[in-house]
């Protein structure tokens, strides 16, 4: 029976209310807002309840599926036709130069990843500075130019050609100069190349200028004895070292070479000699070599001048005006260097850091009555890596003002960062019709410039360079370009109408001129690397002392200009240097070696001196320099510093050099002066207390040493004495318990000896260890909450000296009322390889265990992260890896990139967030050279297996072997009575032995 | 704990008049058999508000790695280590009254004890968070544990005290956790023989078919003394094994052999105050002051004296220790607590562990609710000040002078601190609805010897020494929950 029995829903369907009606015809009660979704409103539209929960349920079957997808994986493709040279696992190394000094490139699998010092090289041949090292990260650049460009856009190499052609012409044609300006070349190739372009265009002519100028030596030699060169020094020559200012061990000229000839006249071979020079150093801050010296006087800028004239009239006799007359502690420190000088005439040398033609012309007589030249300075092979001239980049300056000048380039020069008066510079450009920049970045000078032709780097690039008189030094690509770039001289030699490659044109270069009359080929020199025609006989000079009046009087005047106020000097940081790598991380994140502080540069004052002006920890300072240039910096206490003195860093405060580089630390080359035709680094300023507070991020915070003898040291008095003077072994002396086995380690046993007394602290070794280690760079903030990851550290201790007393704990120097005179140690510290190792019992899962080789190992895969084996490290050598620094959008300093990857050493695994690490000892080297004998069916030989700390150490201050071999160096090293081994008391049994300080001090 | 006669010099455990086991077991219930009132909800919402931060702040670091907290290359351990030591040690109380007191036939623990377990509970349970919370890799907390290789894992360290740490957590926790429950069988049962529908059938399945037989309280009895047992050496041992985390390392300050008896003493030190902040509020807000004393807040009060004044003479060796072991590493590690530049955190330390405690030598303070309240506070933000001098002014300068480094503690930091505080009070005040906070069954047996209504029957029935009976009356007079009158009346006689 059909029910004809009518259920309504409500009274609305009852009535059939017209609302009713006209809902019941559509699907959904509410509209349902498709359109508005749809439309560019998107997600901001108002979403109705049904809505949300379908979106909800969406949401969630989308996410679901698309957890199911399986992780992408990422296939290594092997190689289709394999290169020949190439092996999967194997690196190949290529015989290339950085800035003159001869290198081995490592590479794999095509990319160069690692730089190491030719040992067969002439000059430095161990050991590399720190920028040569952290420069295999430049390569890979993410803030580098990808191709050229013209008027800020994008163009390709043939329009760009035909823009500068049609320039060069017009420049041409209308008479206009043409001007390249650079930074020293002594590339023989690139000054042929320069050389061609300037037959195409007559007008053209080549500026070299340097960002920190060496133009007042270069004066000063062509004053003295009609020479305008560097001379080549020879510290390995001398056996009294007086300089004044010059921070020769680290940035001036040449830092590493003159370390490795420092350090042969100190290291433990050279003592067990018996022999050892003495260092003195009178300067205002506290360089590098300044920690170095034996003696060490703090003076200000103003007194350089008058103590050299002080120096010259005892030394001579003579009796020039202006000899220092203030500060007592120099004058009697100068009486004793002098006596010290004559009696090591012809084995002494004096060196000055000022760049005053003056200064450095009365430096080169004092030389002279040492009769330095030709044993300690050699002139007759002198260095060609600095031979910019300030008086021709103002001379350019002067021509572009008037309008003279037409088209410039700049090549690795960087003037509106760099030039002091950045202003005139810009008002110079500004009148100069087309410039244009080599670039590889849009630099502060490329960006204004009207066209960017981006230059390779130079692990791209074909090459040479003459560091030195006779010593020419090959570069050769070790990957294609990576960019659409083009080599610069490639670009000048196609704007001059040749079409040859630039690679035959070294090649050609070499063979006609460098290689003519040697018994050498291009390949041969592809394989060495270098050239060395041999050195001249470096003659004596005379000096006609009869100008020295005048020269006095100039360095007077200057003097007392400087001294009327608080003296500012200028100097380049040991990263850093002159700037040009400011955007590479691993030296921003180098400490400094002096200050340990990264990533800024800063106003380190005397912390007696800060006292007085009201400035602490952490205050910032207005530094107005005479020309009325401000800038605002934090505060650094620096011990040592001289009172009055100020020593702020060039190098930062860049402004377009890329995410990693831009605005770290202020610009500091504005406040140099050009004074008599040279750049002048020292100048007067006023501090004013800023307000607010800024941390600087330094990687230790605790300056001394507390009295323990983790730092031994003796002087060289009575080293001679005894040679184990305050070193020696505790087991010597006590009775040892063991609660743990005695394990046989029959095959090899790695250890390390480092020499304190070759050390100089430089750092090169930290940025080794960095690159090979894939140690990640974690920027400024970690820093400051002290979370760097370096693997090996440089522990820097100072103990003021007061009243012949040394103060090494921070209450008693509290209350010093002197802060001048310091003395300085350097300890490389890294994991000590502890045969009783503390961490190991720690760990819960033996995520860190001993090997038979007595390494301590660390299981990155095993380790879960509790950080106690970090906590019960003596050391506190072990790094956690509180983030995911590899792939951490926070950390995007340099790596968070497909590309910059690249520069990883693939023998190495990258560390996950949670996991610690720490020094392995290099163990991917130690397994590859094993292999490598093994394969040879040969015992391992001494000196297979070098450490990336040690080959990068000019120093050679670690030594790395086996010490279950009795003639390994490292093992003769350890049988040296100056061996010690820090915090052996607790006996952990280090496997790292270090000898002791040796101070080659006055006795008093 | 059988009814007998108890001796009337001792003081009642039970007060209040016309106290039978049914009212008894009224007055227990009346939180968990009725809904939660004002002062629970606005206490609840605090704790699960605290309990959000928790999971946030853990999320976060969990999310983003442990670099989220202040630790650094020289601090490995900071805020985290002090708070699990804090929490662990704060959950010892709980079985030194269930275990230890009840082997010593300390029937004032009765009325406490349960209150006290659950507190232990939840503690390790906040302390085992940080556990896996500190680790870099968390996912993988599971390492600790000594797997068969063929679960993927690898054998563990057993020189490591990690691991000894992870056992004496776990067997702890399992251990109070069982004795916990097996006291709560026949209260469960209570609440299920008064309950009806789900609730019924939700209790009938906790209370394990507890029948309230002979054999049933028979066998309870012997699962109690075997428990017992078994906890008593754990009371020793949890903290001891802790402690070793510390002894057993080369780190000044932390290499030390006093510390496994200073640990044990300053963990029932902690616990009993951690104790005494939960049952003050509880007995008022819960109406339990019949139950929880005067008495007892004496008796704990005398505890804390005690281990606060063990702890304080701990303190004093180490610093002898310290000078006479001769060894500048030492000798500097304890001159950097006393002077260094966490000094404010060791002279808090000192302050609130070893002074304020001697307060209690005082009759008036210790018979105060709100001093002891105060004070029970106190002694834990000591104790919490004393795992953060040991683990992070020990840490922050050690042997090498150039690592020395602060710590300083981020908003993570306090937020999982904080936080856990609200996970361990969301926890306790959800026990307080759902279980009864005190023992019913064991009360029950207290009132037939122990109550003041037994005494006073005694008292009226006359056969005792006046001069006693005076001495029982004079002790009353401390008693909150007891009137004038109550005391009057033992005089008519």
């Amino acid at each position: 029976m059909d029910s004809n029995k009518k259920y309504w829903k409500g009274l609305e369907e009852l009535h059939q209310t017209p609302a009713f009606v006209s809902k019941s015809k559509g699907e959904f009660a509410e509209p349902v807002p498709v359109e508005d979704v749809l439309n560019e409103a998107g997600l901001s539209t108002k979403t109705p309840r049904r809505d949300f929960l379908k979106a909800l349920g969406f949401g969630l079957g989308a996410v679901t599926l698309a957890a199911c997808e399986r992780t992408p994986v990422h296939k290594a493709v092997p190689y289709l036709i394999k290169p020949e040279e190439i092996t999967p696992g194997i690196p190949n190394f290529y015989a290339s130069s950085f800035k003159g000094q001869s290198v081995l490139v490592r590479t794999r699998e095509g990319r160069p990843i690692l730089l190491e010092a030719n040992p067969a090289a002439v000059g430095l041949n161990c050991g590399t500075d720190a920028s040569a090292q952290a420069s295999v990260l430049d390569l890979y650049d993410m803030s580098k130019l990808k191709g050229p460009k013209f008027n800020g856009a994008d163009i390709s190499w043939d329009e760009l050609d035909t823009h500068v052609v049609t320039a060069l012409d017009a420049a041409s044609a209308a008479g206009k100069q043409i001007r390249i300006i650079s930074s020293t070349i002594n590339s023989p190739s690139t000054l042929a190349t320069v050389a061609r372009f300037t037959d195409r265009y007559p007008t053209a002519r080549l500026v070299e200028v340097d960002a920190v100028s060496y133009s007042g030596i270069i004066k000063a030699n062509q004053r003295s004895f009609g020479k305008a060169v560097v001379p080549h020094y020879r510290f390995d020559n001398a056996d009294v070292i007086v300089s004044v200012a010059a921070d020769f061990l680290g940035t001036w000229l040449s830092g590493e070479e003159h370390t490795q000839q420092y350090v042969s006249n100190r290291d433990y071979k050279s003592l067990q000699n018996g022999r050892m020079s003495r260092h003195i150093q009178f300067e205002g801050g506290m360089s590098l070599t300044g920690t170095n010296a034996d003696v060490r006087v703090a003076i200000k800028p103003s007194e350089e001048g008058p103590l050299l004239i002080a120096l010259y009239n005892v030394i001579t006799g003579g009796n020039l005006p202006g000899a220092l007359s203030t500060n007592q502690k120099a004058q009697t420190a100068l009486k004793l260097v002098a006596q010290e000088l004559l009696q090591a005439r012809g084995r002494a040398v004096v060196v000055a850091g000022s760049n005053d033609v003056a200064i450095q012309t009365l430096t080169n007589a004092i030389n002279v009555a040492l009769q330095s030249y030709g044993s300690t300075i050699d002139l007759d092979n002198p260095s060609y890596q600095y031979k910019g001239d300030d008086e021709a980049f103002a001379a350019f300056l002067a021509e572009a003002n008037r309008g003279d000048v037409d088209v410039v380039f700049f090549l690795d020069s960087n003037p509106l960062y760099d030039y002091p008066n950045a202003g005139a510079v810009k008002e110079a450009l500004a009148k100069i019709k087309f410039k244009l920049s080599f670039a590889d970045r849009e630099d502060e000078t490329a960006s204004e410039s009207d066209a960017i032709a981006p230059n390779h780097n130079f692990l791209e690039s074909w090459g040479d360079a003459n560091p030195r008189g006779g010593y020419y030094t090959i570069v050769q690509p070790t990957i294609n370009p990576v960019y659409n770039t083009r080599q610069a001289e490639q670009s000048l030699l196609l704007w001059a109408g040749e079409k040859t490659e630039y690679y035959t044109f070294v090649r050609n270069n070499w063979e006609q001129n460098i290689l003519a009359g040697s018994s050498k080929s291009w390949k041969d020199v592809l394989q060495t690397g270098f050239e060395h025609k041999g050195d001249q006989p470096a003659s004596t000079y005379n000096v006609d002392t009869a100008s020295l009046a005048a020269v006095a009087n100039t360095i007077a005047t200057n003097s007392k200009a400087l001294a009327k106020d608080i003296e500012v000097q200028l100097y380049q940081s040991v990263a850093l240097k002159d700037g040009k790598q400011a955007n590479n991380a691993y030296l921003q994140e180098l400490p400094d070696p002096v200050s340990k502080v990264t990533w800024d540069n800063y106003a380190a004052i005397n912390p007696k001196f800060a006292e007085s002006l009201g400035l602490g920890e952490n205050s910032l300072v207005t530094v107005e320099g005479e020309n009325g240039y401000k800038v605002t910096l934090p505060v650094l206490m620096q011990p040592g510093q001289a009172m009055g003195t100020v020593s702020i860093a060039v190098g930062y405060g860049r402004t377009k050099a890329g995410k990693a580089g831009n605005n770290v630390g202020q610009n500091a080359y504005p406040f140099a002066k050009l004074v008599n035709g040279t750049l002048h680094f020292n100048t007067t300023a006023k501090l004013t207390k800023a307000r607010g507070t800024y941390e600087l991020a330094q990687t230790q915070t605790h300056h001394t040493i507390e009295g323990r003898n983790v730092i031994r040291e003796t002087t060289f008095t009575q080293y001679k004495e005894n040679p184990g003077h305050n070193a020696g072994r505790w087991t010597d002396k006590h009775k040892t318990y063991d609660l743990w086995d005695k394990y046989e380690q029959p095959g090899h046993k790695w250890v390390m000896a480092i020499d304190l007394n070759a050390c100089t602290g430089c750092g090169s070794c930290i940025v080794a260890c960095n690159i090979e280690n894939n140690i990640p760079v974690v920027g400024r903030d970690e820093v400051r909450r002290r979370r760097e990851m370096h693997w090996l550290r440089i522990d820097r201790y100072y103990a003021i000296e007061q009243d012949g007393k040394s103060y090494t704990k921070e209450d008693d120097i509290r209350d010093l009322d002197d802060m001048e005179n310091v003395s300085v140690v350097h300890q490389p510290m890294m994991c000590q390889h502890c045969e009783h190792a503390p961490c190991e019992t720690v760990c819960p899962v033996i995520a860190t265990m001993h090997s038979s080789e007595g390494l301590n190992h660390m299981a990155y895969n095993r380790c879960f992260g509790t950080r106690y084996c970090a906590n019960n490290c003596p050391y506190k050598v072990r790094r956690f890896n509180w983030f995911n620094y590899w792939n951490d959008s926070r950390f995007d300093n340099y790596l968070n990139n497909e590309f910059t990857q690249l520069v990883l050493n693939p023998d190495v695994v990258s560390r996950s967030r949670g996991v610690m690490e720490k020094c392995s000892m290099c163990i991917q080297r130690i397994q590859a050279g094993k292999l490598k004998a093994k394969m040879e069916k040969r015992q391992l030989r001494d000196g297979d297996i070098k450490l990336a700390c040690s080959s990068a150490c000019s120093a050679n201050a670690i030594i790395f072997g086996d010490a279950n071999d009795p003639n390994s160096e490292v093992s003769k090293a350890l049988r040296n009575e100056r061996v010690y081994y820090v915090l052996e008391e607790i006996n952990v049994q280090p496997g790292i032995g270090y000898m002791t300080k040796v101070r080659n001090t006055y006795e008093a | 704990m059988s009814s007998h006669n108890e001796s009337i010099l001792r003081e009642p455990l039970v007060t209040g008049k016309d106290i039978t086991y049914a009212k008894v077991t009224d007055d227990i219930l009346l939180p968990v058999e009725n809904k939660p009132n004002k002062a629970w909800w606005i206490g609840f919402i605090m704790a699960a508000l605290g309990a959000l931060l928790w999971v946030v702040s853990v999320g976060y670091t969990f999310w983003t790695g442990i670099g989220a907290w202040g630790l650094n290359k020289t601090v490995g351990w900071a805020w985290d280590i002090t708070d699990f030591v804090w929490w662990v040690g704060i959950g010892h109380a709980g079985t030194l009254i269930s275990a230890v007191l009840l082997l010593f036939r300390q029937n004032w623990r009765n009325s406490i004890n349960r209150s006290a377990e659950a507190m232990t509970i939840f503690a390790v349970i906040c302390a085992a968070t940080y556990v896996v919370a500190h680790m870099g890799r968390p996912w993988l907390a599971y390492w600790i544990f000594p797997l068969p290789n063929q679960f993927g894992s690898l054998w563990v360290n057993f020189n490591s005290p990690l691991v000894w740490d992870a056992f004496a957590i776990s067997t702890y926790f399992t251990v109070s956790l069982v004795f916990w429950y097996c006291g709560l069988l026949p209260d469960i049962a209570s609440v299920r023989d008064r309950a009806a529908g789900l609730k019924r059938r939700i209790y009938s399945i906790l209370s394990f078919g507890w029948n309230g037989s002979v054999k049933t309280w028979q066998r309870f009895e012997i699962v109690s003394l075997i428990l017992a047992g078994i906890s008593t050496p754990l009371v020793l041992s949890v903290h001891t094994i802790v402690s070793m985390d510390f002894a057993t390392s080369v780190i000044p300050g932390w290499h030390t052999t006093i510390f496994p008896p200073y640990f044990v003493a300053g963990a029932i030190f902690s616990g009993f105050a951690m104790v005494q902040t939960l049952l003050l509020v509880m007995r008022k807000v819960l109406n339990f002051e019949n139950y929880i004393t005067m008495f007892h807040i004496e008796s704990m009060n005398k505890i804390i004296m005690v281990t606060g004044s063990i702890v304080g003479i701990a303190y004093l060796t180490e610093l002898f220790i310290a000078w006479y072991s001769g060894s500048e590493y030492e000798m500097y590690a304890f001159a950097n607590r006393i002077a260094g530049p966490y000094a404010w955190a060791y002279w808090a330390m000192m302050t609130c562990n070893v002074i304020s405690p001697q307060l209690f030598w005082f009759k008036k303070i210790r018979t105060s609710i709100p001093i002891s309240w105060v004070l029970s506070i106190v002694v834990n933000i000591g104790m919490w000040f004393e795992r953060f001098v040991i683990i992070v002014t020990s840490l922050h300068r050690d042997y090498i002078p150039s690592s020395w480094a602060m710590f300083y503690p981020t908003w993570t930091d306090v937020g999982v601190f904080v936080g856990s505080i609200g996970v361990f009070f969301t926890l306790f005040l959800l026990f307080l609805r759902f279980l009864p906070g005190i023992a019913i069954a064991e009360v029950k047996l207290l009132l037939k010897s122990a109550s003041l209504q037994q005494k006073t029957k005694l008292v009226k029935e006359g056969h005792l020494d006046p001069e006693q009976v005076a001495f029982f009356r004079d002790s009353l007079s401390k008693y909150d929950s007891v009137s004038e009158e109550d005391i009057k009346e033992l005089e008519t006689k």
